[in-house]
């Protein structure tokens, strides 16, 4: 447009012209808010909710579904398999899948197969829920018959459980103290699925597929698949014979004690392994839900007590290795001693007069016993304890150790020595007692305890590592022939197997349980041994824990390890002498 | 002649539409032969899942049969066959001494035995297997 033609406008012209460009320009800016709207809107959804977008699609047609990698089998010495994964199944109803009519056959189908009650599925099915579970983990056979009833809005869920075998009882399985079990959420409870859980478990895999519109797997689809590594097996030191006929006499035992409970230690005095590892009362692993959860507590390991006189082969073994006493030095025990403002006795208060160290272990004196730990002394008499072992946990490879360590020795005090020296005052569980006791059996070398010989293939690490020397050969044969006249002369008498009279060593140990810090008349009564003497093939431990023997609230003696502890000992042993063909040794 | 070479070309020269014709045909049979291997493979898809589902069910099956062979050879079942048999465990009256013996691996082989035969048993057995031969001494003849 021409400059002439511009002037040659009225005066209002320009204000049409200027308002109309004002109107296209108003609407641009409309349209873009508009668009910039819509863009913005476009761009949350496929930026900013992209991933939740995508999430949500993928649920729909895509599947990821996880392959569970196969637990471990445990074995026993001879390979017998002592757990065996078992494939079970669950029944659970979606009700909103169940037609009105169907739902009374429904119902009625569950509660035949399943042995559930009618009523209870029936509430269950008229709900508006969109899952429920009927029954949990059953067998094969009624998934089965489920399956051929075609029930609608029925389904059936596979799950693994670990199945375990028959113990001495209906209720009981083998070993359960020590394997522990597998809940239904895959994790081991207890013993050795808990402590060896990642090593079982494995490593599960997974597999992401398409399903169709009915929910059909398409398994020829594009996927992505990651293998499931399987757990390793695991072979243990334990012989499932020996573990049963333990579990079997220590029940017996128990019930004609009327104790509390009771536990058998058994183990390989050259390597430290166990087996056996019973305790009464026990559980049921395979029914581990309906078990009170007090039985899963393992009283081998869990559970600390004062070892009573047992403790004087770690006390006399330390002062004979340190030279302070020998087996025949000759000392005078009147039966009592104060010590640190305490009085202490003999079990049975008697003036004994001079009698020599190997007659103290025998007829277990406990003034005899504290005589030789002042002999030692003090700092001497401790570093035996830590070198026996029982200052520190056993490390042994099962979940869930207790363990109460000692004051120092700067803290002990006199009279805590004392009675340190006879076993009271002092804690232990077993696994430790157990192993203090086999460094006599095996030479003077303490051999670590452990419960799994082989890892897969691979053999346990600890059974390649040197053993640590406590005592010389030389104290440890001393201390071997003073046990055996514990066994010939002394407190040990009951636990005497034919054929083997000589050629056994024993300790018996009774300690009082204290109750807020006094001594009751209840007792832990135990018995420890090996045989054959010379040659050991197995080292046992037997504690009972409050017995209550006929006839003991007249005489309270009647509940002592060699009353009630050391039978069972002996019924155990007879039955590993039996099975793994032991002769006594050529004297 | 020529004029009749080039008007049978043009008519057999496609137009457009069918060169679209043809394209559109290939297509179509392409799309078809796809969306049959496409049901083929759900189909073979359908029989794989299906045949899981027996493979798994047959696993089921073979952990309860391990389980019962495991639990058949297991002390408490042994123990439990055996009483009802009769069978009872009875506790040695006696034991053999044992004697421990201890064998050197790495100790020298050493001479063989001396042979204790007699001479004159030695010349009869000369004798003897020269006249009627042995079953040795045969076996090393070649016939």
């Amino acid at each position: 447009m021409s400059t002439r033609a511009l002037s040659a406008r009225r005066p209002g012209t320009v204000d049409r012209v200027g308002s109309a460009r004002l109107r296209v320009l108003s609407m641009l800016v409309v349209a873009l808010i508009l668009a910039g709207a819509v863009w913005s809107r476009l761009a949350y959804w496929q930026v900013a909710e992209h991933g939740r977008l995508t999430m949500q699609a993928q649920a729909q047609y895509r599947e990821f579904v996880q392959l569970p990698a196969l637990r471990g089998a445990i074995f026993d010495r001879n390979l017998t398999q002592l757990v065996v994964n078992t494939t079970v199944y669950s029944a659970f109803v979606s009700p909103d899948q169940i037609a009105p009519e169907d739902r009374d056959r429904v119902a009625s189908g569950l509660a035949s197969v399943l042995g559930v009650d009618r009523s209870k599925v029936l509430t269950t099915v008229q709900s508006s829920a969109k899952f429920a579970y009927i029954a949990r983990r059953f067998a094969k056979a009624k998934a089965d018959q489920l399956r051929a009833l075609k029930l609608p809005g029925v389904g059936l869920q596979e799950e693994t459980q670990r199945s375990y075998l028959p113990g001495i009882a209906p209720g009981t399985t083998l070993a359960s103290n020590l394997l522990g079990f597998v809940d239904w959420n895959g994790d081991g409870k207890y013993g050795l699925e808990e402590h060896y859980q990642k090593i079982l478990a494995g490593t599960n895999g997974y597999i992401s597929s398409y399903r169709d519109l009915a929910n059909r797997e398409i398994v020829l689809g594009s996927h992505t698949h990651q293998d499931p590594v399987n757990g390793s097996d695991l072979v243990l030191s334990l012989d499932a014979s020996v573990q049963y006929a333990a579990e079997q006499a220590l029940a017996e035992g128990v019930k004609r004690d009327r104790a509390e409970s009771g536990s058998v230690l058994v183990m390989d005095p050259s390597t430290g392994g166990i087996v056996a590892w019973a305790d009464y009362p026990s559980y049921n692993a395979n029914d581990f839900n309906h078990t009170d959860p007090a039985l899963f507590k393992d009283n081998v390991l869990s559970y600390v007590y004062e070892p009573g006189s047992v403790m004087k082969v770690v006390t006399l073994s330390g002062a004979i290795n340190a030279g302070a006493i020998t087996p025949t030095t000759v000392i005078n025990d009147p039966g009592y001693v104060k010590v640190g403002g305490y009085w202490i006795y003999d079990w049975d208060r008697r003036n004994h007069g001079n009698i020599d160290y190997t007659y103290v272990l025998a007829h277990s004196l406990n003034v005899g016993a504290m005589k030789a730990m002042l002999a030692e002394g003090h700092a001497s008499f401790y570093n035996y304890l830590q070198a026996f072992g029982l200052t520190q946990p056993s490390g042994i490879d099962v979940a869930g150790e207790n363990f109460i360590a000692p004051p120092s020795v700067a803290k002990m005090q006199d009279s805590q020595f004392a009675t340190s020296s006879f076993g009271q005052g002092i804690d232990v569980n077993m696994v430790q007692m157990l192993a203090a006791i086999n460094v006599v059996a095996n030479g003077g070398k303490y051999a670590p305890p452990h419960a799994v010989e082989r890892i897969g293939t691979q053999l346990n690490p600890l059974l390649l590592q040197p053993q640590r020397q406590v005592i010389t050969p030389a104290t440890a044969a001393k201390m071997t022939a003073m046990m055996e006249q514990v066994v010939q002369k002394g407190s040990g008498w009951t636990s005497r197997i034919r054929g083997f009279e000589l050629d056994q060593a024993g300790k018996t140990g009774t300690s009082q349980i204290p109750v807020n810090g006094k001594y009751t008349q209840d007792v832990w009564s135990s018995f420890v041994g090996f045989l054959p003497s010379l040659h050991p093939r197995f080292t046992m431990i037997v504690v009972i824990r409050k017995p209550h023997y006929p006839g003991s609230d007249r005489d309270w003696t009647l509940n002592d390890g060699y009353m009630t502890a050391e039978p069972i000992w002996k019924q155990i042993a007879q039955a590993i002498v039996v099975n793994w063909h032991i002769t006594p040794d050529r004297r | 002649m020529q004029v009749a070479g080039a008007v049978a070309a043009e008519r057999l020269r496609l137009n457009l539409f069918g060169h679209a014709y043809v394209a559109v045909g290939a297509i179509v049979i392409v799309v078809l032969f796809y969306l049959a291997i496409a049901a083929q493979i759900t189909q073979y898809s359908y029989d794989i899942t299906r045949l899981q589902d027996q493979q798994r069910q047959l696993v089921a099956e073979q952990d309860q049969l391990r389980y019962q062979e495991v639990t058949l050879h297991a002390p408490a079942q042994v123990q439990q066959q055996a009483a009802q048999s009769g069978m009872q465990r009875i506790v040695p009256s006696s034991y053999v001494q044992g004697t421990q013996v201890a064998i050197d691996l790495t100790a020298p082989v050493g001479a063989s035995p001396t042979d204790m035969t007699p001479l004159w048993l030695r010349a009869v057995a000369i004798v003897v297997n020269t006249v009627v031969g042995t079953r040795d001494v045969q076996a090393a003849t070649k016939h």
